[in-house]
């Protein structure tokens, strides 16, 4: 374990020689290296060819120009888009992010089984089981719409209102929807635990559905980053931590420096990129649920 | 270099002064056209190089102040950065080829004896050639870095990216083309050589 240490550390202080060389290694990680050079030989050497290769690209000559690169004549400008057709621009970009998002919610609503948005609002849910599945509920919801051939969403649907008139409307839609009343009827005039019993198998569809959108979400921001340098990788025992934390407060000065010239319409870009990605993701997410429902009934 | 009425010049080229803008090149060709020289070669430095300035010129509009040099130095590495990518589209023109063919390690030196001079186009020649296994980020920073003599600060706003990742990519360049020297340490001048 130690060694591993050790070698995880002499790692660490051989990607410090290049900043040590130009005076640019925050202080205490400079006397860190300082400290281990005294008892590393590979390390000393290793500087010394650093600073020998440094000295070297340094010797190369700088070469003359072959002619004056000076402009005879002033090229025409670059043509940059009006204020007002950049500021519509912006807007328009803005409105289809908006768009995006407002679809993230819908879709998360749809796999989350928020309940709202259809005609039938559930009320307050009689048993568990229809409170795990409004998902499927709310497909069960336009009941004129050819959505309710699927037959879990009728059978949730209706012990929780009215059974009755579950069962009426059920015949008069698909021969899909009549198949369903001989299993929820007795169900209904039974009792209520029975009624929860039925459904506990179409609550499975959903929350895999869930996790999967919140397992599958963290990456849709994780491409937005650029190029991370494996120092802030590594984590080392705890006598390097400070060291780290060091380097991290210095690289978190560094990467708010600039983000700090970040402009509008970058940020807007980053938003729309990310939303996409998103979106994308929920939409594939959103089909292979429906599918899974569909399967299942 | 750094020119006492840098600003001034500037501000003068952004109102559309030719003048004032060709005092600058005539202040950083050099730099440009030997940034250009290492990265794509002596075949493609020139036209690199003029690109660099006139695309300098129609963007003086977007220069907000900073290192006038490290901004310059930037549009001369994208135009150089695209020519290297149009290049790997055609494989008949391999990178390493055009960089050997002109290489820029011949540029004479007026002070040196023959002797020096045969050793140091030999040093040249092999940093050449090991600049040119670099990936291209890692040989920018490194040029800039090493050949140039560009601060941090400035390799953050040439390079358009942050002091770790610039920090990172020298590290890892010097890394490689140490490792590259010292496999032939033997052809190093006798300055260069370690003692084992």
């Amino acid at each position: 374990m130690l060694k591993v240490l050790g070698q995880f550390r002499h790692r660490r202080f051989r990607r410090d020689l290049s900043a040590y060389l130009d005076g640019v290694l925050p202080q205490r990680a400079r006397r860190r290296l300082e400290t281990h050079l005294d008892s590393c030989q590979a390390c000393c050497q290793e500087l010394a060819e650093l600073r020998v290769t440094v000295e070297a690209l340094g010797s190369l000559p700088m070469a003359e120009v072959p002619r004056s690169f000076a402009l005879a004549a002033a090229p025409v400008a670059e043509v940059r888009p009006r204020p007002a057709a950049r500021r519509l621009e912006f807007g328009l970009r803005l409105a289809t992010a908006t768009a995006a998002f407002a679809l993230t919610l819908v879709m998360i609503g749809d796999l989350a089984g928020l309940p709202g948005g259809g005609e039938k609002e559930m009320p307050a849910p009689l048993a568990p089981a229809a409170e795990e599945t409004p998902a499927a509920a709310m497909e069960a919801a336009p009941v004129e719409t050819p959505a309710a051939e699927e037959t879990p969403p009728a059978i949730e649907a209706a012990p929780v209102e009215t059974p009755a008139a579950a069962m009426e409307a059920a015949p008069v839609e698909t021969p899909a929807a009549m198949q369903a009343p001989p299993v929820e009827t007795p169900a209904a005039d039974e009792t209520p635990a029975e009624l929860a019993a039925p459904p506990v198998e179409t609550p499975v569809a959903a929350p895999p559905g869930i996790t999967e959108t919140q397992r599958e979400e963290p990456p849709t921001g994780g491409g937005v980053p650029e190029e991370q340098p494996p120092e802030e990788k590594v984590t080392e025992g705890a006598g390097v931590e400070e060291e780290v934390q060091a380097y991290a407060a210095d690289r978190q000065a560094a990467i708010e420096e600039e983000g700090g010239g970040l402009s509008r319409g970058e940020a807007v870009r980053w938003l729309e990129i990310g939303l996409g990605a998103g979106v994308g993701i929920l939409v594939v997410l959103w089909a292979f649920a429906r599918l899974r429902t569909s399967i299942r009934s | 270099m750094v020119i006492a009425d840098e600003a001034q010049l500037v501000r003068s080229s952004q109102r559309g002064d030719l003048g004032a803008f060709n005092t600058l090149v005539q202040v950083y060709q050099r730099q440009v056209y030997n940034l250009c020289l290492r990265m794509v070669g002596s075949a493609a430095a020139e036209d690199a190089a003029q690109e660099t300035f006139i695309t300098a010129y129609r963007r003086l509009s977007s220069f907000r102040g900073g290192s006038f040099r490290a901004w310059l130095l930037r549009i001369a590495a994208n135009i150089c950065c695209d020519e290297l990518r149009h290049r790997r589209s055609r494989p008949a023109a391999s990178l390493e080829a055009a960089l050997e063919a002109g290489s820029p390690a011949d540029v004479p030196s007026p002070l040196a004896n023959p002797e020096e001079e045969a050793l140091r186009r030999e040093l040249g020649r092999h940093l050449q050639q090991g600049l040119a296994t670099l990936p291209a980020e890692q040989r920018l920073a490194i040029i800039l870095r090493d050949i140039h003599g560009l601060s941090y600060e400035e390799l953050t706003e040439a390079l358009g990216c942050s002091l770790g990742t610039v920090k990172s990519r020298i590290a890892r360049g010097r890394a490689k083309m140490r490792e590259y020297l010292m496999a032939r340490r033997e052809l190093l001048p006798r300055q260069f050589r370690l003692e084992q």
